[in-house]
């Protein structure tokens, strides 16, 4: 019932009270029988209140939530308005039970009596267990009035359709990038500039700037010279996300993660660090949304890359676009991609990558207790022949890439890419053939 | 069979006490006409388990009026002496009926009720009790008396102008109704 239908309404107890009432009573003057009457006076009492009390003022009612945007396992309070509520004494609200919302108290089914007339309503907390969109604050709400005659509702109030952020991992790497291009930025370069990192100290040369002279090896050395440093720049980081499947069943920010989980948690954490230490960051979602952000930097950058995040729904590319994968990636960017790798296009794009010199991460967001949704009437041991063959092929895949140099690592949460980075990094300042 | 258990099994604990009150008041208001005379047989037990039952799982029902009803339908037809001091325990039980059903339906099942409330209606039921035990003496002080002459037609008429007056406000054009 919408709010402009609403209307008080007799409730079933007052039917039920004038009914007894008036039976009884004439029962009893028909047969003559005053135990009747005896049984009646308490419905007499309910029916004439209850008709007493009945109300003349139609109430207003309006929800709504604390906040317009939240990560998942955070919370916000959806609070109610009553006005004109005069007549009624007592309110309950009822919300809907969309999957991976938590409410409190009693899971969003809450009564309470009414201190006055524009009187708080009770309040209902909501927090929603996992990223994605999510529709949050939908209720029914009812007024009763005293002595229960009259109701008001349920009158059905909308949500906020939301798109939940997932979780802010405290993700902190201490690794440089591998190739540093840019201008300013975080990372220590090869070459030299005007950074802190120091290179070393060499002969003065036109050009150098005073403040770099090295006074104690100059009198050592009774010839100038300056301390030379190596310029920090930013880097180009590219966040792969695989979204084509989506292994193993997700509970919530607090339960079992699935692999679509563990990419889109990994892919926000990474971003977010990136983001904060002045790095450009593009996302690029391989599935049916195809999302693609472009490379940015800041914080409204991160909130795009979040919020795209957010909406990452798995389902295969059409038939048409399922060849290649093109990702466009340019000279001086890390690719980090995020797969259960199950797919053979993301084996064989981050293959052609690591053969082009492109710095490639690959990061295994394959639950480790998952187990194949098995459609029903298939034969469970097929199933399971078919899983295991799958997982070999994977296993298969995995160590060709490790033979051509793509590190893979699985997420274990903050930490998990630091030492690989590292290591790139290391190789990167290595002269190497590679294959164009 | 499943489809009970669960419901049931979705009920809040205090949802539970209510529904357990709305089975068990019109079977304890039938059986209270024993110690007055005349025990009920299995089938009218039965019979009124089965509304209560009904009436417990949708207290908004119509089973409500059915099951209560039936109650007064034992008293007038199946005792001599209706004003036994069973009827006060028969009184008793139909209020606490009628008053568990009205808490159970102020909210969805799985809703616990608000303490507060249950302990409004608790002032409220003991209130409308109060009448009970006054009009039952008043019938046994006048049980002996000789009838006034007039006295059902007036009766009838007061009864006819009580329904008519309740039809009215029922029916009447509510706030917000065009």
């Amino acid at each position: 019932m919408s709010q402009a239908d609403a209307r008080w309404r007799p409730t079933g107890a007052l039917g039920r009270a004038i009914v007894i009432a008036a039976v009884a009573v004439s029962g009893a003057l028909l047969a003559g029988e005053p135990a009747l009457v005896v049984l009646a006076v308490p419905f007499v009492a309910c029916a004439t209140l209850g008709l007493l009390h009945r109300p003349s003022r139609v109430p207003q009612l309006s929800s709504q939530l604390d906040h317009a945007s939240l990560h998942e396992g955070q919370g916000t309070t959806s609070r109610l308005t009553v006005t004109d509520a005069d007549d009624a004494e007592q309110l309950t609200r009822s919300f809907g039970r969309p999957p991976y919302v938590a409410m409190r108290p009693h899971d969003g089914q809450v009564g309470a009596l009414l201190s006055g007339p524009d009187g708080p309503a009770p309040v209902v907390e909501i927090s929603p267990r996992r990223w994605g969109r999510r529709f949050l604050g939908e209720e029914k709400v009812a007024l009763m009035a005293p002595w229960a005659g009259y109701r008001f509702g349920p009158v059905a109030l909308g949500g906020q359709q939301m798109r939940v952020l997932p979780t802010m991992a405290p993700y902190d790497s201490r690794a440089d990038a591998p190739h540093p291009v840019g201008l300013v930025g975080a990372h220590r370069s090869q070459r030299p500039g005007s950074g802190t990192e120091l290179a070393g100290i060499r002969p003065f040369a036109p050009g150098d700037r005073l403040r770099r002279v090295n006074w104690r090896v100059s009198l050592r050395s009774r010839e100038l010279h300056v301390v030379s440093t190596r310029a920090e720049e930013d880097t180009g980081v590219l966040l792969v996300v695989d979204a084509l499947a989506d292994h193993g069943a997700g509970g919530g920010v607090d339960r079992a993660a699935s692999s679509l989980d563990l990419s889109v948690r990994a892919a926000s954490a990474i971003a977010e660090h990136h983001v904060r230490a002045g790095d450009r960051v593009a996302l690029r979602v391989v599935g049916r949304g195809r999302e693609l952000v472009g490379y940015g930097t800041g914080s409204r950058h991160l909130r795009r890359l979040q919020h795209t995040l957010a909406g990452v729904r798995p389902g295969e590319i059409a038939e048409s676009e399922a060849g290649v994968l093109q990702l466009g990636v340019t000279g001086g960017t890390v690719v980090i991609l995020l797969s259960p790798m199950l797919a053979e296009s993301i084996g064989a794009v981050a293959a052609t990558l690591t053969r082009r010199g492109v710095p490639v991460l690959v990061v295994d967001t394959l639950p480790a207790d998952v187990r194949p949704g098995v459609a029903e009437g298939t034969d469970p041991e097929l199933a399971a022949l078919a899983w295991r063959m799958r997982s070999l092929e994977r296993t298969a895949v995995l160590q060709r890439l490790g033979g051509l140099g793509c590190p893979v690592v699985a997420w274990r949460g903050p930490g998990t890419v630091d030492d690989v980075l590292r290591r790139l990094a290391r190789r990167a300042a290595q002269p190497r053939v590679v294959a164009r | 069979m499943n489809g009970l258990v669960s419901a049931i099994a979705g009920l809040s604990r205090s949802q539970l006490v209510l529904r357990a009150l709305i089975v068990l008041g019109p079977v304890v208001a039938v059986l209270a006409a024993g110690p007055a005379g005349r025990w009920p047989s299995w089938w009218l037990v039965a019979a009124t388990l089965g509304l209560a039952g009904g009436f417990a799982a949708f207290p908004e029902s119509p089973f409500g009026a059915a099951v209560l009803l039936l109650v007064l339908a034992w008293w007038t037809a199946g005792l001599d002496d209706g004003l036994h001091p069973a009827v006060l325990v028969t009184a008793a039980a139909v209020v606490v009926t009628h008053l568990a059903a009205i808490l159970a339906s102020y909210g969805p099942p799985e809703m616990p009720v608000d303490p507060a409330l249950v302990w409004l209606w608790v002032r409220r039921g003991a209130l409308v009790l109060l009448g009970v035990p006054v009009v039952w003496g008043l019938a046994l002080v006048l049980r002996g008396e000789p009838e006034q002459p007039g006295i059902w037609v007036v009766g009838v008429a007061a009864g006819l102008v009580a329904t008519v007056a309740a039809a009215v406000a029922l029916t009447a054009g509510q706030p917000g109704e065009d």
